[in-house]
């Protein structure tokens, strides 16, 4: 609250026309860098075919194209794997701060597993060697080597939002008589997520964008869609471009609508 | 009932050793008996033990070796034993320590409802009840970081006092507080005393030990260097080292 404030001081004494005109100078001149490098690329830019894939006008209906179809699919895996990813986290960051040795250790094993290894051979493993075990199906390969990948990321960022939370809170809440299981639920994790709902945010940024690697086991996402039409129509850069300004879109929406929530969240604390 | 009388043992602690990690010595064949209805003062330079020997009582420190009983319920290894004592071990910190994240009365209803089981109601009617007692129920629907030092920790005392419990223990209760903050968490403290709380109190306000507790221990290296009844102690000291202590402090 007090750093908004100093912020907000400093911006204020600022006249806004300097930010405005600093914003179109670059704008203008990532325009200029954009187009001098694709004049220069020879490119016949035809983006005008492009609509089509997004949305189509048949009979009065809008119907939407096999990209929406795509961002749907990317849609359902995030939000399945932002689920399960934060619940992995979560547990493995409690099994890491717990007094088990046991649970300590394959919390530790899983983080470093997970985290030195490219998310994509995990993907692989998970799809060419795990599924036919356990019988899963593609979407279910892609939401748990997804989940499993963000977790283990996540984990470390729950387990330092916990152990940033001041000793003694777990001090009165042991002298009231709390259990272990309240004093997480009502007075530590209600403080520590609040105080890590910024880096979580960009976990679930980075993980919006890294579903475009389920395009690779094909999973029928945004990425492969692209990857579908382009193969159809040679239209490269427009449809890459396309794909990531949705994915543009999509991330900068969730940022916006969590600082709001934060906002909403520091009125209280 | 009358103050005078002195009630059963409550707090019996016998040969208590506590070493930290890194060697320092806290609590070294530490006994000490405490009656019902009782206010003891702990005093003694920093470093001496007396904070450890709080923190033992409600098991927020274990102890290394001896034993500590608090009414009949011996602090072991049982699970339920040490629930249940704190369950009935009040305890007020240095820093507050109150919850951020609520409101002055959920601080106050938190551990009524889910350690007491009371209904919200219920808990409702008693922390207002204890807001007014401690002096500030216009604070009520307020958030902690929205109060004084000295509003912070009477909510804090008003937050142990939810629980109902037969002892209290003041670890500094007044330290962070500014002279004129420390005399409204002192009347506080004293209004429990005359009724009747039992009172394990480290401080260094020597007005309040020689108004209001009836018993006085001097602690150095994790020992009892001096203890006695509170008149006695401040006038005619028994110990040179107590004597040398007092001198600096009054």
């Amino acid at each position: 609250m007090k750093v908004a404030s100093i912020k907000a001081g400093r911006y204020s004494k600022r006249s806004p026309r300097a930010d405005v005109g600093a914003f179109l100078l670059v704008i203008a001149v990532l325009t200029w860098i954009t187009g001098t490098g694709t004049a220069k690329l020879g490119y016949n830019w035809q983006w005008y075919r492009v609509p089509q894939y997004i949305l189509n006008h048949e009979d009065g209906r809008w119907l939407a194209g096999p990209l929406i179809d795509g961002l749907m699919v990317t849609f359902e895996i995030t939000g399945a794997s932002l689920v399960l990813a934060f619940s992995f986290g979560l547990i493995s960051a409690l099994c890491r701060l717990s007094d088990s040795y046991l649970a300590r250790m394959v919390a530790r094993v899983y983080l470093e597993l997970i985290r030195n290894t490219p998310l994509l051979v995990q993907l692989f493993f998970i799809y060419f060697v795990m599924a036919p075990i356990f019988d899963l199906s593609r979407f279910a390969s892609a939401v748990l080597a997804l989940s499993l990948f963000e977790g283990a990321y996540a984990s470390e960022i729950f387990r330092a939002g916990i152990v940033s939370i001041h000793k003694g809170q777990w001090e009165a809440a042991h002298s009231l008589g709390l259990s272990a299981f309240d004093t997480y639920m009502r007075i530590i994790l209600p403080q520590a997520i609040r105080r890590i709902l910024p880096p979580l945010t960009s976990q679930a940024i980075s993980l919006v964008k890294d579903s475009a690697l389920v395009s690779t086991i094909a999973v029928y996402d945004l990425t492969m869609r692209g990857r579908e039409i382009i193969s159809e129509t040679f239209l490269a850069f427009e449809i890459w471009f396309t794909i990531a300004a949705i994915y543009l879109l999509v991330t900068v929406s969730l940022s916006i609508l969590v600082s709001l929530m934060e906002r909403r969240l520091g009125e209280t604390g | 009932m009358d103050k005078n009388v002195p009630g059963e043992e409550i707090i019996v602690v016998d040969n208590v050793f506590k070493t930290f990690p890194g060697g320092v010595c806290a609590l070294s064949d530490f006994s000490i008996r405490v009656r019902r209805k009782e206010v003891l003062v702990v005093m003694g330079p920093s470093g001496s033990g007396k904070s450890t020997f709080l923190r033992c009582l409600n098991g927020l420190e274990e102890v290394d070796s001896g034993s500590i009983r608090i009414d009949g319920i011996a602090l072991d290894e049982d699970k339920r034993n040490r629930l249940e004592i704190r369950k009935e071990v009040g305890m007020v910190f240095q820093s507050f320590n109150l919850f951020p994240h609520l409101t002055v009365l959920e601080n106050l209803n938190l551990a009524q409802i889910l350690v007491r089981k009371k209904t919200r109601k219920e808990a409702m009617e008693f922390s207002v009840a204890l807001l007014n007692k401690v002096g500030i129920p216009e604070k009520a629907n307020i958030f902690p970081n929205h109060l004084s030092g000295g509003q912070q920790q009477r909510v804090a005392i008003a937050r142990a006092l939810a629980m109902m419990p037969k002892v209290m223990l003041f670890d500094e209760a007044t330290s962070a507080l500014d002279p004129e903050m420390t005399g409204e968490v002192l009347a506080v403290m004293k209004q429990l005393a005359r009724e009747g709380m039992t009172m394990v109190v480290v401080t260094h306000e020597m007005g309040f030990a020689r108004e209001v507790s009836d018993r006085m221990v001097f602690m150095e290296g994790g020992r009892i260097i001096e203890e006695g009844p509170t008149e006695q102690f401040f006038t005619t000291p028994k110990e040179e080292r107590t004597r040398l202590f007092l001198s600096q402090v009054l």
